[in-house]
């Protein structure tokens, strides 16, 4: 069992408040994923639950044990470093085994443990080296035999694929999932990479500014977002974003007054504010001028291979849409873009929270 | 229009024997750059010569001036050898210099560890006062010193000759600066093991500044090898005292007897010579680390 509750942590650094009371429950076994921007704290929540970082305020739990001013050693958390953090002056065995030689496990004891560990890691010829004769993947690897062969009952992940070239990440991510579903220790794992975030976890943490965006699964968050930054952070190429203004119990976008959308819902009042989302995926562009869409002119297109994201401008509002490989489009040709009811989010345009989505759903376009 | 044709051949000209100057002026850059060190070399590098050639000249040919003597003998050895106890002298010299430079180490490695790794109140205050104490002159605590070895009963002895040595400012501002950039990750890797700040200096960061260890050590030992004020003010009796008191022996009211003189300088010159040989370069380095000359 490894159940961590976080309820109200503060970090105030030399004066300056980092983290503004975070909550969260994270059960056991679960890999969650904390995400967010550089400097959005992320880095100093899990160092505080690793007990690298003093709590300033709050509490860390876990399974019902407060471990607030514990050692780091005695919070039963292991720890992978982006840098690796290796001792470069021992071998991987040494390295693998530290942990053991510290609390005094006998030696035949150290050695099976860590036979097993390297097996399990694809690390067995590799036990005489020293970090520097490894490549970046394999030294990650031993960072993370360093962290398994403690039976911890927490892993704290330090942006630990930072360091890796692309193709190496994939694997690693792959490779750090399947391990995990192998030993099922709950794992938190922070990145600003919002792939590795939803392609890894269980819940995700969005976090921004030293407070919790949003705690979800990698869908609920992409199909939910709480709020207008949840929205823009996850998702490449990020929600497009248009600011729009009730009228006449219509939702007009500011950037084609032209263009309405019809409002039935009450708690909308005339000349408010609001920001209506729509992921680049789900807007629906045609060739045709009486397809009922908005005119749109291409700026620039960008190929993925799979398919393409075109970037338009909508008088001054611009959106990135994909489109199909099969569809042609070409730089400074037209679109017309509709948005479908379903695929539209509302947030409120002082605050960025997310509208209800009851309200949403019955959005339509219609001609002004 | 005019100057121009009337440069252009001129120029056409001038072009290819500046170039061809031009790799002949690097060529004598270089060999007048070489001209400066070998003469720099040299000057260095004569005196240490002249003491050893003086060595094997006999008591009467003592003055020659020749580059090479007229007739080499060991006489001013066996003279040096029967006059002091050099072996005893060559044995403490080197006991003080190993043991002050293990000491040193020891105690420079502890305090560069707090100042680095730990915040204390006055710890900036503290470490800068340390690095203060580099810049008072010997002669300023040489009485203080005196009187507390005195005090503690220690004159004539070795042990007063190491006890003052036993923390020295170079030390810890060395060893401080070096573990300061030291990867911290590693330690809180180490720190997340269990591992304590004890565990922590010796088994994760020493190990990791062998360079820095290996180069101030070197200064140290040279440096209490070559001390000879601090000696010469404790040292009452020969056999408790160092190679440098044993040289000045020789200097007597009655006249400096530069033969055995000469071949004393030389037997308390060899460790350091073979250090400079052995590690050469680990010699060179540890010189520009620490920024002495």
């Amino acid at each position: 069992m490894a159940r961590l509750t976080l309820s109200g942590l503060k970090k105030v650094y030399n004066g300056k408040q980092v983290l503004h009371g975070i909550d969260a429950e994270i059960s056991d076994g679960q890999f969650v994923v904390i995400v967010g921007p550089s400097g959005c704290g992320k880095s100093t929540l899990l160092r505080m639950i690793a007990g690298l970082e003093n709590i300033t305020e709050g509490e860390i739990a876990l399974d019902g044990r407060r471990l607030n001013g514990l050692d780091p050693a005695d919070r039963g958390c292991a720890m992978v470093f982006q840098n690796y953090a290796l001792c470069p002056h021992m071998t991987v065995r040494q390295n693998i085994a530290y942990p053991l030689k510290i609390s005094g496990v006998a030696k035949e004891e150290q050695n099976r443990r860590v036979a097993d560990v390297a097996a399990i890691l694809d690390l067995s010829q590799y036990l005489d080296r020293r970090p520097a004769q490894l490549s970046g993947g394999q030294r990650q690897r031993v960072a993370m035999g360093r962290a398994i062969i403690r039976e911890p009952g927490v892993f704290l992940f330090d942006e630990p694929l930072s360091n890796l070239d692309a193709k190496l990440r994939v694997s690693m991510r792959i490779e750090i999932k399947r391990l995990h579903k192998r030993l099922g220790a709950t794992s938190i794992f922070v990145t600003h990479d919002q792939v590795e975030a939803m392609t890894m976890a269980d819940v995700l943490i969005v976090m921004n500014g030293g407070v919790v965006e949003q705690i979800g699964s990698p869908v609920e968050i992409y199909d939910e977002p709480s709020s207008t930054f949840v929205a823009g952070f996850m998702g490449a190429p990020a929600m497009n974003l248009m600011p729009s203004t009730v009228r006449r119990g219509r939702t007009v976008l500011d950037a084609a007054p032209e263009a309405a959308l019809q409002l039935p819902f009450a708690q909308l009042v005339d000349g408010q504010a609001l920001t209506l989302g729509i992921r680049p995926e789900d807007i629906v562009a045609s060739h045709d001028p009486g397809s009922d869409g908005l005119l749109a002119i291409v700026e620039l297109v960008e190929e993925l291979g799979g398919n393409r994201v075109a970037y338009c401008s909508l008088a001054e509002q611009q959106l990135a849409v994909v489109l199909p490989k099969s569809f042609n489009v070409a730089n400074g040709g037209v679109l017309y873009l509709t948005f479908p009811e379903n695929a539209l989010h509302g947030f409120d345009a002082t605050s960025g929270k997310r509208l209800a989505k009851a309200a949403i759903e019955q959005l339509r376009l219609v001609p002004a | 229009m005019t100057t121009d044709a009337l440069y252009a051949p001129a120029r056409s000209h001038v072009a290819p024997r500046n170039r061809a100057r031009g790799k002949a002026g690097i060529r004598w850059n270089t060999a007048a750059g070489h001209v400066v060190m070998v003469v720099l070399s040299i000057i260095c590098l004569f005196p240490v010569y002249w003491m050893i050639v003086s060595s094997f000249r006999p008591a009467n040919a003592i003055f020659e001036t020749t580059l090479w003597p007229s007739a080499a003998s060991l006489d001013n050895y066996v003279h040096a050898l029967k006059a002091i106890p050099i072996g005893t002298m060559l044995l403490n010299t080197f006991l003080v210099s190993a043991i002050v430079t293990v000491v040193q180490l020891f105690t420079g490695l502890l305090a560069a560890y707090a100042f680095a790794r730990w915040r204390f109140p006055f710890d900036k205050a503290i470490y800068t006062l340390i690095a203060l104490t580099w810049l008072v002159p010997f002669q300023v605590v040489m009485i203080p010193n005196y009187r507390l070895v005195a005090d503690l009963g220690l004159l004539d002895s070795l042990a007063a000759l190491i006890l003052p040595h036993f923390a020295g400012a170079l030390a810890v501002l060395m060893l401080a600066q070096a573990m300061r950039s030291f990867p911290t990750e590693v330690i809180e890797a180490a720190r997340m093991d269990g591992a304590k700040s004890w565990r922590i200096l010796w088994e994760v960061m020493a190990p990791n500044l062998r360079g820095t260890i290996a180069s101030l050590a070197i200064l140290l030992f040279i440096s209490t090898w070559n001390e000879y004020f601090w000696p010469l003010l404790l040292s009452r009796t020969p056999e408790s005292s160092v190679v440098q008191i044993g040289i000045q022996m020789f200097i007597t009211s009655e006249g400096t007897a530069w033969g055995p003189l000469m071949a004393a300088s030389t037997l308390a010159s060899l460790p350091i010579l073979l250090i400079y040989v052995v590690l050469q370069r680990q010699v060179i380095q540890s010189f520009m680390k620490s920024g002495i000359r």
